[in-house]
């Protein structure tokens, strides 16, 4: 699960308001190469729940200097966009869990894919 | 969850769940089609879109378009898995309840899937819930089984539809590749290699599986593929001031436990379960095969209704519908006789009608197929669809959902499809 799919992802337990965003528990974590670009990434970023990025970030320990808020006319700015081309694409994870922020339920990660799936009592 | 609920839910368990995950393994050979009007749909994406592929199944569609992200959600974990594999964003989710936010995705898809969903009120809320992650302006397309075929029109619309891996090459798998993701020369390697080997057989529509049968052919897989199992719609056996049963040749009932005997406590955990809530199956033929006596085995639901049922109106307490369904699901559980082909035309249907009374319309014609032959097709290899009637689909958005508004209807290889677009609700 790469840090962009996370910024999608919410909670959807029954009676749930504020599901988002689930916290991540990782116990395998990768980092992986992916092909930087600029364009596009300038473009995800108005798509992005921001501080949900960094939050995400910080938990997986991959911020590095990732700012708390946006830097104005990020467009141009190529060095920020690799940062985030990183935190949003190279970064993965393999193991673990998302756990939903209000009512503590967890959501397995298996082998990068997250287990969205309710049980009957919680839809 | 109530009762309707519970057994649509049983039903898509039975037969669209745990089907997909025992054929999963066959969805990676032979032919793979695209079709062409979903790779345009993605490829006129604005760079930088986030698409979501609903049902995406093994992820056929997600390696299209690179200047778009695209993540994928299904309920099969096998075919999930192999979506993962191809180096995709994947989870497992499902269609009712989408475990994304509000408006984060630019578009979506939802290729061949709400026609696995048995009831219209559940086909409403996935589209809804579709709905609700798109962002005002984003986009939808939708793909359905079409009634209306290229070479014959289904006798109904909700169906079971039998699984047939192909003769030729049931295991010819790849082997097992390594994960396509991780280094820079793989996004487009693995793009690359995705279109090379993407011989997926797709069986999101008969279309293929006629193309893969030709008149007259007489090897027995391949005119299976031709053979559908009609059952009436959940939505009318929950219909309780309608429910009638057709006339039909009668069968002797050895096979079948009589539900006689239950008694009422029963009741509460058959609903429960809600196996196979198959009321009453009728068998559609291709000129070139035949379904042995599989529909007399469900006739017999019909034939210890008779004495019950009082024609017209409102007639069925609840002793009517646990007898009902305790032997829809003794069928439902009962491996089918065998489908043997023939050279000759049948034709047989029973069909019910809604407006009461006992209507039936069959030619039954004699088969010289029996029970109990060497190959059993297995019941719970048959998929369930609701296959849609032109102008169901857009109807169906357009009186059920405000948020979409329908801006092209289609009709492309076998199926209908519709995109629609999300718009803005004022709330007054």
């Amino acid at each position: 699960m790469k840090l962009l799919t996370h910024n999608m992802l919410t909670s959807h337990v029954k009676g749930v308001t504020k599901g988002y965003p689930l916290l991540i528990k990782a116990t395998e974590v990768k980092v992986n190469e992916v092909e930087f670009n600029p364009q596009f990434v300038s473009r995800m970023i108005p798509k992005l729940e921001w501080s949900a990025l960094v939050q995400a970030a910080d938990e997986l320990g991959h911020r590095q200097d990732l700012p708390v808020e946006l830097v104005p006319e990020y467009e141009k700015n190529e060095e920020f966009l690799k940062k985030v081309h990183r935190v949003l694409l190279e970064v993965e994870v393999i193991e673990g869990c998302l756990r939903c922020p209000e009512s503590g339920r967890e959501f397995p990660i298996s082998r990068g894919i997250p287990n969205m799936l309710l049980n009957d009592d919680e839809v | 969850m109530n009762m309707m609920e519970e057994a649509a839910s049983q039903l898509e368990r039975d037969h669209v769940h745990s089907v997909y995950d025992k054929i999963a393994p066959y969805f990676n050979d032979s032919r793979y089609k695209a079709w062409p009007k979903v790779q345009q749909f993605l490829l006129d994406l604005q760079p930088g879109s986030i698409v979501a592929d609903i049902g995406c199944g093994n992820g056929k569609y997600l390696h299209i378009n690179k200047e778009v992200f695209k993540m994928g959600c299904d309920v099969c974990r096998p075919l999930v898995d192999f979506a993962w594999s191809q180096g995709h964003e994947v989870q497992m989710c499902d269609g009712l309840h989408l475990p994304y936010r509000d408006g984060c995705f630019d578009a979506v898809l939802s290729i061949a899937v709400i026609h696995h969903l048995s009831t219209k009120e559940r086909r409403i809320r996935a589209i809804k819930e579709m709905a609700r992650t798109l962002r005002v302006g984003g986009r939808i397309m939708i793909y359905v089984w079409a009634m209306e075929q290229k070479r014959r029109k289904f006798e109904k619309q909700d169906i079971f539809v039998p699984w047939n891996p192909n003769p030729q090459s049931p295991t010819h798998r790849e082997p097992a590749k390594p994960r396509k993701r991780a280094t820079a020369q793989s996004v487009s390697e693995a793009i690359g290699n995705a279109d090379k080997h993407r011989k997926v057989r797709s069986t999101s529509s008969v279309a293929d599986e006629e193309e893969l049968t030709t008149p007259h052919c007489t090897t027995p897989q391949q005119s299976t593929q031709r053979l559908w199992f009609f059952s009436r719609s959940l939505d009318s056996v929950f219909d309780f001031g309608s429910l009638s049963i057709s006339r039909s040749s009668s069968r002797d009932l050895s096979t079948l436990s009589s539900p006689a005997g239950e008694n009422e406590r029963n009741k509460s955990s058959h609903w429960g379960r809600g196996r196979g809530l198959i009321k009453q199956v009728s068998s559609f033929f291709s000129p070139t095969s035949v379904i042995g006596s599989e529909e007399d085995v469900f006739d017999s639901v019909t034939n210890l209704h008779k004495g019950q049922n009082a024609p017209g109106g409102n007639n069925n307490g609840p002793e009517n519908q646990s007898v009902s369904v305790s032997l829809a699901q003794e069928c439902g559980s009962l491996a089918l006789p065998d489908l043997v082909p023939f050279q000759k035309e049948h034709l047989k249907q029973s069909s019910d009608e809604s407006e009461g009374g006992l209507q039936g319309k069959e030619q039954h014609e004699s088969t010289k197929s029996s029970q109990g032959s060497e190959r059993q097709v297995e019941g719970s290899c048959l998929r369930y669809y609701h296959v849609f009637r032109e102008g169901e689909l857009a109807e169906l958005i357009e009186n059920h959902v405000d948020e979409l508004l329908v801006k092209h209807t289609y009709f492309d290889h076998a199926n209908w499809c519709v995109v629609a677009e999300k718009v803005q609700i004022c709330k007054i």
